[in-house]
């Protein structure tokens, strides 16, 4: 993995900069002036970088990237363009992210790792969002028994994926047509008001690229932004009433209604790279029977469509396609600017074609082949961008007991509503259908505790008969085993990953945790006592097998304890 | 996997096989051997093309002594690619099993437009005048000036290629004219003259089927393709109408225009070479004297489009004497156009046979019949020695001399049709003279002629006994086959009411009913909300697709749909069309899907797949019948009742429904691959219609889905998905093998079975 971007390099701030290019690979950046002769050939490994800062887009400088290394020498690449930066930026972050995991390997014994602002904010949010993750963090980290850095070591992929793909995601457009805005009158005179966002500018904007030129052009020169939109939709206006002939006159209004000329452009750069077996463009360009006049004209089978009269060819299926293709593209742009101007002008830069003419062969090759007459293909396959779904269940339990009614109701369990069900269904038997068929309150009965089942299953990993059991314990004493359990499994990661034991300091780690290990024990054995009768040989079947892996952890302890003293003896 | 058909060892370049793909091969190798046309029948998603190329090539390789040239014709480029793409495909897989023995050359080929490298020619915005700009550059009297004149501006890569002369050849490979294109410009070699010169050695040929059907152009490509070849022409279906589309030709009030201004033109010349160079035509009226209408030596530069009048049908002898001197030629052409001025300012419409049109012709222009049939070949000739080379410009004159040739040349299977206005717009005055084609056999007998084995094959070919009478032939193997199914991976359902219960179609009296759009619109609606990834509309025509979208607009139906999946629709401008149908794969690719609204005889029902998650449901709205009205079509009708005792009736609905089945199918690619289609139109539940789609869509559809109203729908697509997404045995179960290995096909060799699967 490695890019390539056309930079300028500054030693300072005031440099004037050596125009050449940036070659960033996962282990180094390497800066090659464009001047053979000029000596200014850089190499920066990428494990020295100790953090970077760039400048935000929209401010009026020029995008640049300045790195700082660990001996706080700074370097500044003035690049091309953002997305040029942003994109460099994202690279040098993850091969950063890969460098940090790759020395806490190799050297565990250090753990005091400097961490940057950004890190700690992400981990503090982590736990702000994850009450469990608080929880545990709460009771190792600040009782010292684990460091902050082991209690993260074991989420890097949380925190890895988390920073990556929050930076990543980008919202999408909304699916409405820009036509489809409504404009609301005062019922009195003939005024109408538009309310415009700047999402449906930015929407307008990227369908109808002559806008976007216009308003460059005439705003704030020959009108304020208000009369600009006026005009607009205006012309929109009588582009619906078919009145186009008084626009015709106006030069102004005639802009909107010309056909596009910026859009032609794009599409025929476009239509360099769609995949060949699509081009229809290219047959017109082959078939010897649409020469004028040959081949057969009105058989009923093509179509008669009126002559357009040239002006304004645009028509309702072209808007339809343009803002499909809008949607499809998505935001390009990461400009969060409420100045119309500075919208206008970062897509009109970011509408370059990027030329893919290999990932477009290779598409084809595949297609060419019938997938089930050879063995299956392992495509890679992309990370699906879902939502934990026990989120989903644990804010619907959040409503339902947040309601002063849901807390009557969640006093009721599963059978109180299978029993509120049925009753009406017997009700149903004997009267009849009702208006409505279920009340209300019935139904929603049933869909709470049901939603409430559902999520308390979900909660433990695996179905056996022992979990049913547990809702039938009170929810202290059930939010208490399962505390126990996350626990637990917490400090044994720890444990287990911890041998075999080569240094002092993992030596003292493993002791901590046995000390921790035995705590929980003995609290276990507490909580065991104190439950109710009724329940506690299902309490005790249950923390059983948590006891069971705690004392396999003791056991391995003592009889490495022995070895090692053993061998030092 | 590698196997023996009888004698012939079979390179397949996939470790399974399907039956019928199998089946496919044998009565394939059956019609090779027995050197005869064959006419075949496959449902689309079971591999024809592969299958095909796969055995010919085979076969080729088995006997080397008498090597065949495949000769294969698509409709569209794009269908080309896609060939290409698989024959290169099962070319690597020979080469690796057999080596070097295996090389082939194939090569697609296709106008200069497309395979032109030069960026100032292709500045050019069309097909013609890509050509004319060629032409200024590469024709022979240019270059020989160039010689004289430095600033004579030539193409580099032509003059490369003309150097490089015998030299030039294309090492093997399988070229797409990508590949072609790229092959050139890293020569510095002229890509288009190359494939035309490479088609003598190539061993495989893709092009479309106007390079062997229609004469303008297989006249100058095909001439040297010797009849040791096997022609194939995939997605037959509408072979017919290509046919007849050949030999077609009509005159506007616009192309007299323009055809007067070209005899002005060509008037200026002729006085002008008159004074600068009179032995020039002399030269001319001497050789026409002799009986050559055209000189022998043309370099392929200086080649303009052939002939309109088949090869057998066209004259060998001397011009007649009255048109031999240019002057003479162009005041007979003056009185041509002006009498076809008069009778295109009619009134009502004309029809006329051929012999009545030329008879009339000649006793009031005074033009007689042979003089017409030399039209073509005296213009030709004309220009020529004129040495123009713009002939985009020229096009107009060039088509009122191809209109005289052939209405000189035939006199049945033809008629003229003077129209004053197109009937569907009557207010706007749009006459048009045409002389239409009826008779299919005409343009393919010379193939079927000259070559030993043409295959004819398709998807939808029922029934398959009308072909062989549509184009006069008779096929030594014509067999139709079944789709063996893993499981019911096709899903045809018949629509005929809405939620409310009232009939939907589109027969013209209902197509514009409020309550009949609506209901359609909410199919959609719900559908989309539950199929996932592709859904693709086919609507009868464009101007009912338009009324609908607009309709669906203003009701807010449109919106709903949008809140689904994106929209996006076939249009008029082919580029936009191509974008559309490009961003519609872009957003099924990504998981958001996508609908595409389409027309049942447009450009993308034509050739486009969508198969996989391209396309999951196919809704054809309505039946795509033909304007019954028109009068070509009527004329067309007359003359099959006359000659085959075809049915009006029956021809409109084989018609319309070939066209809806040729639109449903495009969704099935292969046997892992599933879809539903729904055919929204209560006609479609009448038998006479239903009946005449193809047998393995009438397989799959049961009694139960023949009268649904859109809930059912509802609930049955919901069923469907949820049965399709169940995990299945790919090879088939219960003794029913539909997918066979290499080991099944030994077995099935030794054993002598060869309806396993069935």
């Amino acid at each position: 993995m490695s890019m390539e971007k056309r930079v300028k390099y500054k030693s300072s701030v005031k440099d004037r900069g050596t125009l050449g290019s940036l070659k960033i690979s996962e282990v180094m950046l390497l800066f090659v002036p464009n001047d053979p002769k000029s000596d200014l050939k850089l190499k920066v490994q990428t494990h020295n970088i100790k953090s970077q800062k760039y400048t935000k887009q929209g401010s009026n400088k020029p995008p640049w990237l300045n790195l700082t290394n660990k001996q706080g020498r700074s370097h500044i690449f003035e690049f091309e363009n953002y997305p040029d930066m942003h994109a460099c930026r994202d690279f040098i972050t993850k091969a950063l992210a890969k460098c940090d995991e790759e020395s806490n390997k190799s050297v565990v014994s250090t753990p005091s790792e400097q961490l940057s602002m950004a890190e700690f904010e992400l981990r503090f949010k982590l736990l702000r969002e994850n009450s469990e993750l608080q929880k545990l963090h709460k009771q190792f980290v600040e009782s010292k028994v684990l460091t902050e850095d082991e209690f993260w070591s074991t989420r890097k992929k949380l925190l890895g994926k988390y920073s990556i793909r929050k930076s990543k995601q980008q919202m999408g457009l909304k699916s409405m047509m820009v036509s489809g805005i409504k404009p609301s009158s005062d019922g009195r005179t003939n005024r109408v008001t538009f309310t415009l966002t700047s999402e449906i500018i930015f929407q307008i904007f990227a369908e109808k690229p002559a806008v976007r030129q216009a308003f460059i052009d005439y705003v704030p020169k020959k009108m304020t932004e208000k009369d600009f939109w006026t005009k607009y939709f205006r012309a929109e206006y009588l582009y619906s009433t078919k009145n186009t002939a008084e626009a015709a006159e106006d030069e102004e209004l005639a802009v909107f209604l010309k056909p596009d000329e910026i859009l032609a452009r794009e599409a025929r750069q476009k239509m360099r790279r769609v995949d060949p077996t699509l081009d229809m463009d290219a047959d017109q360009g082959d078939d010897y029977t649409h020469l004028m006049d040959h081949g057969i004209q009105r058989d009923g089978t093509n179509d008669a469509v009126e002559p357009q009269n040239d002006q304004h060819r645009r028509s309702l299926l072209q808007d339809l396609n343009r803002h499909a293709a809008v949607v499809l593209e998505g935001r390009c742009i990461d400009v969060e600017s409420e100045e119309t101007r500075i919208v206008a002008e970062a897509l009109t830069r970011a509408k370059q074609v990027s030329k893919a003419n290999q990932e477009r062969l290779e598409r084809m090759s595949r297609a060419a082949e019938m997938e089930d007459l050879q063995a299956p293909q392992n495509f890679p396959l992309a990370p699906l961008s879902i939502k934990d779904p026990r989120d989903y269940f644990e804010s619907q339990q959040g409503n339902v007991l947040s309601e002063p009614r849901g807390a009557r109701a969640s006093k009721r369990n599963v059978y109180e509503a299978y029993g509120l069900l049925k009753e009406s269904i017997l009700e149903i038997r004997m009267t009849g259908l009702s208006d409505p068929l279920v009340k209300p309150e019935v139904s929603f009965e049933v869909f709470s505790s049901l939603t409430r089942t559902i999520s308390t299953a979900k909660n433990i990993i695996g179905k056996n008969p022992r979990e049913s059991f547990l809702d039938r314990l009170p929810k202290s004493t059930k939010d208490e085993v399962i505390h126990h359990w996350t626990s637990i499994q917490e400090l044994l990661r720890h444990f287990w990953s911890s041998y075999p034991i080569t240094t002092t300091y993992l030596n003292t780690k493993v002791a901590k945790l046995k000390d921790a290990m035995s705590n929980t024990y003995s609290l276990l054995d507490a909580m065991k006592q104190s439950v109710q009768s009724d329940l506690r040989h299902q309490v005790s079947l249950l923390v059983r097998s948590m006891q069971q892996a705690l004392d396999a952890a003791f056991q391995h302890y003592e009889s490495d304890l022995q070895r090692r003293t053993a061998k030092i003896a | 996997m590698i196997f023996k058909i009888e004698d012939v060892t079979v390179y397949f370049p996939y470790d399974n096989i399907y039956p019928e793909q199998y089946e496919y091969m044998v009565e394939l190798k059956r019609a090779l051997d027995a050197k005869g046309h064959c006419l075949l029948e496959m449902p689309t998603g079971t591999g024809k093309t592969i299958a095909l190329l796969s055995l010919i090539t085979s076969y080729r390789l088995s006997r080397p002594d008498s090597p065949i040239k495949l000769v294969y014709c698509t409709r569209t480029v794009h269908e080309m690619e896609k060939t290409l793409g698989e024959l290169k495909l099962l070319h690597d897989y020979q080469v690796r099993h057999l080596g070097a023995q295996a090389m082939i050359l194939a090569i697609g080929l296709s106008s200069r437009k497309n395979l032109c490298v030069n960026t100032k020619v292709l500045a050019a915005e069309n097909r013609d005048s890509v050509d004319a700009a060629c032409r200024k550059r590469t024709a022979s009297w240019v270059r020989a000036l160039s010689t004289e004149n430095p600033n004579v501006e030539l193409c580099d890569y032509f003059e490369n290629y003309e150097k490089a002369a015998d030299n030039a050849l294309l090492p093997p490979g399988v070229y797409t004219l990508e590949d072609l294109r790229a092959f050139g410009k890293n020569r510095g070699w002229c890509p288009y003259f190359l494939a035309r010169h490479m088609v003598q050695f190539a061993n495989v040929i893709v092009y479309s089927y106007q390079y062997l059907l229609d004469p303008k152009v297989a006249g100058i490509i095909s001439k040297e393709l010797q009849k040791e070849s096997v022609v194939v022409f995939d997605e037959a279906h509408n072979i017919d109408n290509v046919c007849i589309e050949a030999l077609s030709v009509s005159v506007r009030r616009v192309t007299l225009e323009g055809a007067n201004r070209n005899l002005n033109k060509i008037r200026q010349e002729i006085d002008r070479f008159k004074a600068t160079d009179a032995g020039r035509l002399r030269a001319e009226y001497n050789r026409l004297v002799e009986g050559l209408a055209l000189r022998g030596d043309l370099s392929g530069s200086d080649q303009w489009l052939a002939n309109p009048a088949l090869p057998h049908d066209i004259l060998k002898e001397a011009v007649p004497g009255n048109i031999r001197r240019a002057e003479h030629f162009v005041h007979v052409l003056r009185r041509l156009l002006q009498y076809l001025g008069v009778r295109l300012d009619t009134e009502n419409v004309e029809k006329e046979s051929p012999v009545s049109f030329v008879s009339s012709l000649n006793s009031q222009a005074g033009i007689e019949q042979k003089t017409l049939k030399f039209c073509y070949d005296r213009l030709q000739s004309l220009m020529l020695t004129l040495e123009i080379t713009d002939t985009d410009e020229f096009l107009p004159i060039q088509t009122v001399c191809d209109f005289a040739t052939l209405v000189g040349t035939y006199a049945r299977g033809f008629s003229i049709i003077i129209e004053p206005y197109d009937e569907r717009m009557p207010h706007i005055p749009d006459p048009i003279l045409q002389l239409s084609c009826h008779d299919a056999s005409l343009a393919i007998k010379p193939v079927f002629d000259r070559f030993q084995s043409v295959v004819i094959t398709s998807g939808t070919l029922s029934p398959i006994d009308l072909y062989p009478r549509l184009l006069s032939f008779t096929p030594v193997v014509s067999r139709s086959f079944k789709m063996s199914m893993t499981r019911d991976c096709i899903c045809p359902m018949v629509l005929t009411r809405g939620s409310d219960q009232l009939p939907v179609s589109t027969k013209f009296d209902m197509r514009s009913d409020p309550g009949v759009v609506r209901n359609y619109g909410k199919l959609l609606v719900e559908m989309v909300s539950i199929v996932p990834d592709g859904v693709v509309c086919f609507f009868v025509s464009y101007s009912y697709m338009d009324g609908i979208i607009a309709t669906w607009n203003e009701t807010g139906i449109l919106k709903e749909i949008m809140q689904q999946k994106l929209v996006f629709i076939e249009t008029q401008d082919v580029v936009e069309t191509t974008l559309a149908l490009d961003n519609y794969r872009r957003a099924c690719d990504c998981g958001r899907g996508a609908v595409f609204f389409s027309v049942a005889r447009g450009k993308v029902a034509e050739g486009i797949d969508f198969d996989r998650h391209y396309g999951r449901l196919v809704v054809m709205y309505g039946v795509p019948f033909q304007y019954t009205l028109s009068k070509i079509l009527r004329a067309r009708l007359e003359y099959l009742h006359d000659t085959f005792q075809i049915k009006e009736g029956d021809f409109l609905t084989f018609d319309a429904l070939r066209q809806a089945a040729q639109c449903v199918g495009r969704v099935i690619r292969s046997k892992a691959d599933y879809g539903m289609m729904i055919f929204a139109d209560k006609r479609y539940s009448r038998h006479d219609k239903r009946s005449k789609l193809p047998g393995w869509i009438l397989s799959h559809l049961r009694d139960a889905h023949l009268n649904l109203s859109t809930d059912m729908a509802i609930h049955i697509a919901r069923e469907f998905l949820r049965k399709m997404a169940q995990p299945y045995d790919k090879a088939g179960t219960m003794g029913r093998k539909t997918l066979l290995t290499q080991e099944d096909l030994e077995k099935m060799a030794e054993t002598g079975v060869q309806d396993m699967a069935y």
